[in-house]
């Protein structure tokens, strides 16, 4: 790698871009004063206290986690079956079905925020959460069918007609034979989506309401009208939480299958 | 321990000599033909092979023995019951799949116990019979791995003993042994030919193996191109060939058609050959329906335990001819291309064929 | 075998239909209060309005520019990587690619501190002596474009990754046994031989940039507004809807496109190969 100076620092300069950025939240939530500054001043725990501390950071944490996992369940339970469709059975225009579950990963999504906005809120005075939910359950569809379907069309038909040629009955094989060997990839899916809704900023951003708020936005919000540690000390709370996540992922399923799924 | 016969379903005592038939049963798709009207019978208790090329619609056929493939027309009779429509969980087959098919997420004796467990066999029996089958494959030791824990052989043997477990009408095996490594090979095909005589199993077996087929078979079925070319025990295929494909198909290399014999074939094997203008020994060759012919060598190879020489006859017919090396001729001088040579075939060896359709 | 696959698509395609496609249809084209005919027209007026053309062109540039340095960059971190011999590959692919893992306004907002008059970088400036006070690197396109940079270069990366781990590395050996130096190999052999997932990169990339909001609205301000800024202004703070589903429409129609275009430009490279 010495001997390419060019290409590495291209490669460096990437690097930096982003993770520097990253670097600076972290340092700077350990710091003893008062501002949002680098180089940061002393250090302390004390905005990691008031981080815990402030409620609608709190609040608004409860809100996400309880709305991905919501969803992502949803999102599963509509995927999953879909999957199935495409590559177990005899579907005519399987590639028009899949890239139809799959389309709203193209359209941005403030635009399919607005549209359930639009007609959800305004047009049927339906409650902000149900919207949330919809939009949610939509942009987390994709990757339910996609990455599940990958772990199936991966996998050797002729188990699944083993177990009938035991007798067992469409169902009995679906039980016990196919969904165990989905496992990796539902668990995979299950992480991208949870990870998808958690994230999100343009949906919920457009479809909060005052008593159901998304932690991201709460942060966006808090960004505009304080400028203090406290949010780098959360976003570095967020950070390890992830880490955390990740690695338990890595262990269970492995990174490969999982980011086999991202690729178009 | 004694060995309980199989195949006999739960229900039935008697069984009728034709385990499974096809009537005019043909597999279409759009303007593609995989199996063209066949019928065929398989015998109980036997075990029967379907040979042929890839492509032949052997494995389409069993398959649709199977019921993984519905039939475009005609009808699959398993024991006398127009079995047709039924879809595979009913039909009471243990099928052996080519690539094993063992559940990845149990362990070898799940595995064996699962067609068990379905049928709501109690747990004691159960256990009995998962351990009886794995000890007729002989692996009774390796009940607690896991199948990536086994060798392709013990893999195979595994996905034997499982659908044995069940105790079916009929085994059905595709290309069972196509995975496994020559010697692991010659080793399973008598395996498969014990476990089938102590069972008593009604066995059909594919494979595009026809040494296979040989050793295996008590009956053998030859395809080509969805239809069926011959059956017959091995001794009548292999000797007397019904037609061309078939003798092709079984290594009788040498096709001629001359004095007006019409088509005829000999094996590489029974052809001899001697230097052009020595005397014909006794024993060879002299006899009416036998035929000698002037030829000149083409090419030698050696194989160690034989030689093949390609010869061109006088009208330009290649034959080849396999010379045994041994003690026994190490006295003849090593052949060259263009040397004379004289070909010569006895009577018994010569077998004729039917004229070639266009 | 599955016999009546249909069942199983039904729910999700019920829920995809209620949720997705009729709202986005009636948003687009029939806004509440509001007739198609209100929308086609605000969206003349856009297109040919110099204010709003400067946002779509600003937008587009951004997209662009985004998308240039991201594949100048993160090509060859990927190629570097797959091509690596290092047990430290896999710590440097995961460390680019983790920040997916993150929201958007945690990766964001870290560059408020280094942009501000005050951040690391002003203040490194002031101690060069080169200047009294840290300039104002924030709410600059500069500030805007190295935010969205930061956001999809690891995008960028793992598509560049995965076409350079499919060309055979026998192939560079190949070409150097023939007397192609490293650089000679790299753009004739590995390049053109990852075209496909490059331009897959690239559309990612382009995709995003051009459709994303926080990164624009943290660092972008009021001065520096894009597509999707402004239908959130249109959207929630003045409520004019044709505004909302005219811009819809140019953001939507604009990934479409470009989508569109490069399957069709990968379509045809893959017949190349």
């Amino acid at each position: 790698m010495r001997s390419r100076p060019f290409l590495f620092t291209l490669a460096i300069v990437g690097y930096v871009i982003m993770i520097v950025p990253i670097l600076f939240v972290v340092l700077s939530s350990f710091t003893a004063g008062r501002t949002l500054s680098f180089p940061p001043q002393g250090f302390s725990l004390q905005w990691f206290q008031k981080a815990l501390a402030y409620e609608p950071f709190i609040e608004s944490l409860g809100s996400s986690l309880l709305l991905a996992i919501l969803t992502t369940v949803i999102a599963l339970g509509l995927g999953v079956p879909i999957a199935l469709a495409i590559a177990r059975s005899n579907l005519r225009g399987k590639a028009f079905v899949q890239s139809l579950f799959v389309s709203p990963l193209i359209v941005p999504e403030l635009v399919i925020g607005l549209a359930l906005y639009q007609q959800v809120m305004i047009t049927l005075r339906l409650d902000s959460f149900i919207a949330l939910m919809l939009g949610h359950i939509v942009i987390l569809l994709p990757y339910a069918v996609r990455v599940t379907g990958a772990t199936l069309a991966l996998g050797d038909t002729s188990i699944e007609d083993a177990a009938r040629g035991l007798g067992a009955s469409p169902f009995y094989t679906f039980r016990t034979v196919t969904l165990p060997l989905m496992r990796p990839g539902i668990i995979s899916a299950a992480l991208l989506s949870f990870i998808t809704s958690f994230n999100n900023v343009p949906l919920s951003l457009l479809l909060q309401s005052r008593e159901f708020r998304t932690f991201p936005v709460t942060m966006l919000d808090y960004v505009q009208q304080s400028y203090d540690p406290m949010i780098a000390a959360m976003s570095t709370l967020i950070m390890a939480g992830t880490v955390v996540i990740a690695i338990i992922a890595e262990r269970t399923v492995g990174f490969a299958k999982i980011f086999g799924g991202i690729n178009k | 321990m004694s060995t309980p016969t199989y195949g006999a379903t739960a229900s039935s005592t008697t069984l009728s000599p034709v385990a499974a038939e096809f009537v005019g049963i043909s597999q279409v798709y759009g303007s593609s033909v995989a199996v063209d009207n066949i019928d065929l019978q398989i015998e109980q208790g036997k075990l029967t092979t379907l040979l042929g090329p890839s492509g032949c619609g052997k494995t389409t056929s069993l398959r649709m023995l199977a019921g993984y493939l519905e039939p475009t027309s005609g009808e699959i009779r398993i024991n006398g019951v127009d079995s047709t429509k039924l879809p595979p969980e009913k039909r009471n087959l243990g099928m052996v799949f080519q690539s094993y098919a063992l559940f990845p997420h149990m362990t070898v004796a799940d595995n064996v116990a699962y067609g068990l467990r379905l049928r709501k066999v109690g747990a004691k029996e159960r256990d009995a019979r998962v351990a009886e089958c794995l000890d007729l494959v002989g692996l009774g030791h390796l009940a607690d791995r896991k199948p990536k824990a086994l060798s392709g052989g013990q893999q195979q043997r595994v996905a034997l003993a499982r659908a044995i477990a069940i105790r079916p009408s009929l085994l059905l095996l595709d290309e069972p042994l196509s995975n496994l490594d020559a010697r692991l090979r010659v080793q399973m095909r008598t395996e498969i030919r014990r476990i089938q005589s102590e069972t008593g199993l009604t066995v059909v077996l594919v494979t595009h193996d026809q040494d296979e087929a040989l050793e295996m078979s008590d009956a053998m079925v030859l395809m080509r191109a969805g239809k069926i070319m011959q059956t017959g025990s091995p001794t009548e295929v292999f000797t007397a060939p019904a037609n061309r494909f078939v003798a092709d198909f079984l290594g009788y290399e040498n096709f001629l058609d001359f004095d007006g014999r019409g088509l005829i074939t000999v094996r590489p094997e029974h052809l001899r050959l001697q230097p052009a203008g020595v005397p014909v020994y006794a024993g060879t060759p002299s006899s009416a329906n036998g035929f000698v012919l002037p030829a000149t060598v083409t090419s030698v190879a050696y194989r160690g335990t034989d030689e093949i020489v390609t010869v061109t006859t006088a009208d330009a017919t290649p034959l080849k001819v396999s010379m045994h090396r041994g003690s026994h001729s190490a006295h003849l001088a090593p052949l060259r291309p263009g040397d004379a040579v004289d070909i010569s075939a006895s009577a018994g060896d010569i077998v004729s064929l039917p004229a070639e359709a266009a | 075998m599955i016999r009546r696959p249909k069942l199983l698509l039904l729910p999700g395609a019920v829920v995809l239909v209620l949720a997705f496609l009729i709202p986005s249809l009636a948003m687009l084209f029939s806004p509440p209060s509001t007739s198609t005919g209100e929308v086609f027209a605000k969206l003349g007026a856009m297109l040919t309005d110099p204010y709003d053309l400067t946002i779509i062109v600003r937008t587009l540039l951004f997209g662009l520019i985004v998308t240039a340095i991201c594949i100048l960059l993160g090509f060859p971190i990927a190629y570097l990587l797959a091509r690596s011999q290092s047990r430290f590959a896999g710590v440097w692919l995961a460390l680019a690619i983790f920040p997916l893992l993150l929201s958007t306004v945690v990766r964001t907002f870290g560059w408020l501190v280094i942009l501000g008059s005050n951040g690391a970088i002003g203040q490194i400036i002031v101690a060069l002596g080169l200047a009294d006070r840290g300039p104002q690197l924030l709410y600059t396109p500069l500030a805007v474009i190295l935010g969205m940079t930061q956001l999809f270069l690891p995008l960028a990366i793992i598509s560049c990754y995965s076409a350079v781990a499919q060309v055979d590395s026998n192939l560079d050996d190949a070409a150097r046994g023939l007397g192609a130096s490293r650089t000679r190999t790299l753009w004739t052999i590995v390049i053109p031989m990852s075209l496909p997932g490059i331009v897959v990169a690239a559309t990612l990339v382009f995709a995003g940039a051009s459709t994303a909001y926080t990164t624009p609205y943290l660092l972008g301000g009021t001065g520096q507004r894009v597509l999707a800024t402004q239908l959130f202004t249109y959207a929630s703070i003045t409520v004019n809807w044709a505004a909302a589903s005219a811009t819809a429409l140019i953001m939507t129609v604009l990934v479409f496109l470009v989508s569109g275009l490069s399957s069709a430009l990968a379509s045809r490279k893959g017949s190349v190969v």
